[in-house]
């Protein structure tokens, strides 16, 4: 096992670093209705936002959704039905954005048929429409072995394990990819880590516990000599 | 004098790396801030450290304040007030002056910028007459304009359309504009004088200093005399709780030389103080970092009962510190504060009485929610994160219609 961790990739890895810079639309809407209405209107960059990108603009502790609807239902809509849906939803299961869209408007849309009333939002917590803007550049980070790249995954920013791990997705065009598993695979082999690494929840983690997870699943293949924070 | 070095022991080397190789692709941009005052609230305070930074980092950096007549600030407080969403009333003369004092102001500034960042409304007309001076000019936003009264919003937004982009600090305060808004929080810096650490005899000293003694648990808001800061609500609150629980008051405020009704404010808070010794009110000037320091490393509770609010640096102040604070439920402060987590969330001065009372009760709780709120503020509130941001603005001007920047 020493022998892989020191063996020397054909590529090493360049771990990126990603700034967001959240654009405000400027448009709201205060019920569920409008938000139906909306969701079938704005550009797919505000659905990427609100789903997958707000995670990185603010990373609230103990936050139980892991999307802007399903936060906007239970705390401003106040309906918990709703954002449990909402939560159980999961934008990796669609191979492009026009499909989640389509996903998220069937929900709100079944949800809506059934109820007798619009649910609307508290005064003051309005859904806000927003977009971002991306810069993403190179670290001073690389990894040749993969015991550099552990010893990597503690340094970079959460930025990068976004970046790495959510951006990889649509840019790779395989939303069951990653760029970590990715070079791993391409470089090592080790189908069974790919594997494990593939197989992560990532939705449901904060980035924080996903780089927990993915430094935890190479210490449980790898063994001892990858250090693992737990 | 503070350098960027000194700020990775407290962020961590990758933090200011990562600034170091973002300015290294905008080497020599001429980067010029205007406000309407050098010293006194949280707009004043970010420039005199984010102006000092941004030269470290290779950008020639300058902070212009313009001048005005105690008409002009009348004029832009009511601005203030009706951009919160007061009604208020505006003349023909005094938007005829507003004009005419930035006139005068743009006079004296012969500088030329690749981008001007233009604080609140106070300068925004600048841009009438010197556009020609740069080619990116950016409206920055500090107040809650979630709501504003229509006849204000109808004049600045004619201004504020000149522009090339505005900054807002939350989504909730983006308005129907034609040209790209962006999201940037405000932020406090963990080395000023007002945030520093400080030791035990340093607090005792300014504690005594202030002729406040420390033998109940003290509850304390910091904010300017200002009625959207609600602080006669906190008085409410505060009688409501010392029903039940002994406990002392501190309000404390500076002035800013932008704010004409200080005192008008500060007098109607004396009087609802009058005859409760364990009330304290304290009018600090506006350079007392220090003792606003010693003040919220000093208190037990940190209120913040805002009827609106930009964003509320006195919150990220005292969460930075480690103390549980009870917050109105209001613009920027929603952001920071979250109901068991980072601190609690109220309405009204019931609301806030309760809350009091309940962190009262439980020591260990309030030390949680502290020790969270500061690991918040420094993954979200530091100025090396309000720094990348106006790095990562300034390239994203740079390439209008990017998304997606690689550099």
């Amino acid at each position: 096992m020493a022998k892989i961790l020191e063996q020397v990739a054909e590529n090493p890895f360049w771990f990126h670093e990603c700034f967001l810079m959240a654009m405000p639309l400027g448009k709201k809407v205060v019920n569920l209705r409008e938000l139906l209405e909306g969701l079938r209107d704005i550009d797919e960059s505000v659905l990427y936002y609100h789903l997958i990108q707000s995670r990185l603009a603010l990373d609230q502790p103990a936050v139980e959704y892991p999307n802007d609807f399903a936060l906007w239902a239970a705390n401003a809509l106040q309906d918990s039905k709703l954002a449990e849906k909402l939560s159980s939803f999961d934008p990796f299961e669609y191979q492009n954005l026009g499909l989640v869209r389509q996903a998220v408007v069937d929900i709100l849309e079944e949800y809506l048929w059934d109820l007798p009333f619009v649910p609307w939002a508290r005064p003051g917590f309005e859904f806000h429409f927003c977009q971002a803007s991306t810069v993403v550049m190179h670290s001073l980070i690389s990894a040749q072995t993969l015991k550099e790249f552990c010893a990597a995954l503690s340094k970079v920013g959460l930025d990068s394990i976004y970046y790495h791990f959510f951006e990889a997705r649509w840019r790779l065009g395989e939303l069951k990819s990653d760029d970590f598993s990715y070079w791993i695979e391409t470089n090592f082999g080790l189908p069974e880590l790919v594997t494990a690494i593939r197989d992560i929840d990532i939705y449901f983690y904060s980035l924080k516990e996903l780089r927990e997870t993915l430094q935890g699943l190479i210490h449980q293949h790898l063994g001892e000599l990858c250090d693992h924070p737990g | 004098m503070i350098t960027l070095d000194d700020y990775a022991p407290i962020v961590g080397e990758e933090v200011v790396g990562q600034l170091r190789r973002l300015a290294e692709h905008l080497q020599g941009r001429r980067f010029v801030h205007i406000n309407s005052t050098a010293v006194g609230g949280g707009v004043a305070e970010i420039l005199s450290w984010a102006v000092p930074l941004l030269n470290q980092l290779g950008l020639e950096t300058r902070w212009e304040v313009i001048m005005g007549d105690p008409a002009f600030f009348e004029v832009t407080k009511a601005f203030h007030n009706g951009l919160q969403g007061f009604k208020v009333h505006l003349t023909p003369a005094m938007l005829e002056h507003y004009r005419q004092v930035n006139r005068e102001n743009a006079r004296r500034f012969s500088w030329e910028a690749d981008v001007v960042l233009v604080h609140d409304p106070q300068p925004a007309c600048l841009i009438e007459m010197l556009r020609p001076q740069a080619p990116h000019w950016v409206w920055r936003c500090h107040v809650d304009v979630s709501r504003p009264h229509l006849a204000v919003w109808r004049f600045l937004r004619e201004i504020v359309k000149q522009y090339d982009a505005s900054i807002f600090s939350m989504s909730q305060f983006a308005q129907n504009l034609p040209h790209p808004q962006y999201l940037i929080r405000p932020s406090i810096d963990p080395l000023s004088e007002k945030n520093r650490d400080l030791t035990e005899e340093e607090i005792k000293a300014v504690l005594h200093r202030l002729g406040i003694e420390k033998d109940k648990p003290l509850v304390l808001q910091i904010s300017r005399f200002d009625s959207f800061k609600d602080p006669v609500g906190v008085i409410q609150a505060f009688r409501l709780v010392r029903r039940h629980t002994p406990c002392k008051l501190v309000l404390a405020g500076g002035e800013a030389t932008d704010d004409p009704e200080g005192p008008e404010i500060l007098a109607q808070v004396q009087e609802a103080a009058q005859g409760e010794p364990d009330i304290q009110v304290l009018l600090l000037p506006p350079d007392a970092h220090h003792e606003v320091n010693a003040l919220q490393r000093a208190a037990d509770i940190i209120v913040q009962k805002s009827t609106r609010e930009g964003f509320g640096l006195t919150v990220t102040e005292a969460m930075w510190k480690g103390k549980p604070v009870i917050g109105g439920a209001v613009g920027g402060i929603v952001l920071q504060l979250r109901d068991y987590h980072t601190g609690f969330l109220v309405n009204s001065p019931e609301g806030c009485a309760f809350r009091i009372r309940y962190l009262l009760h439980r020591p260990e709780m309030a030390r949680r929610m502290g020790q969270m709120a500061r690991e918040f503020v420094r993954s979200h509130f530091l100025i090396t994160r309000h720094i990348r941001d106006y790095l990562t603005l300034m390239i994203l001007l740079e390439n209008p219609g990017s998304r997606l920047i690689e550099l």
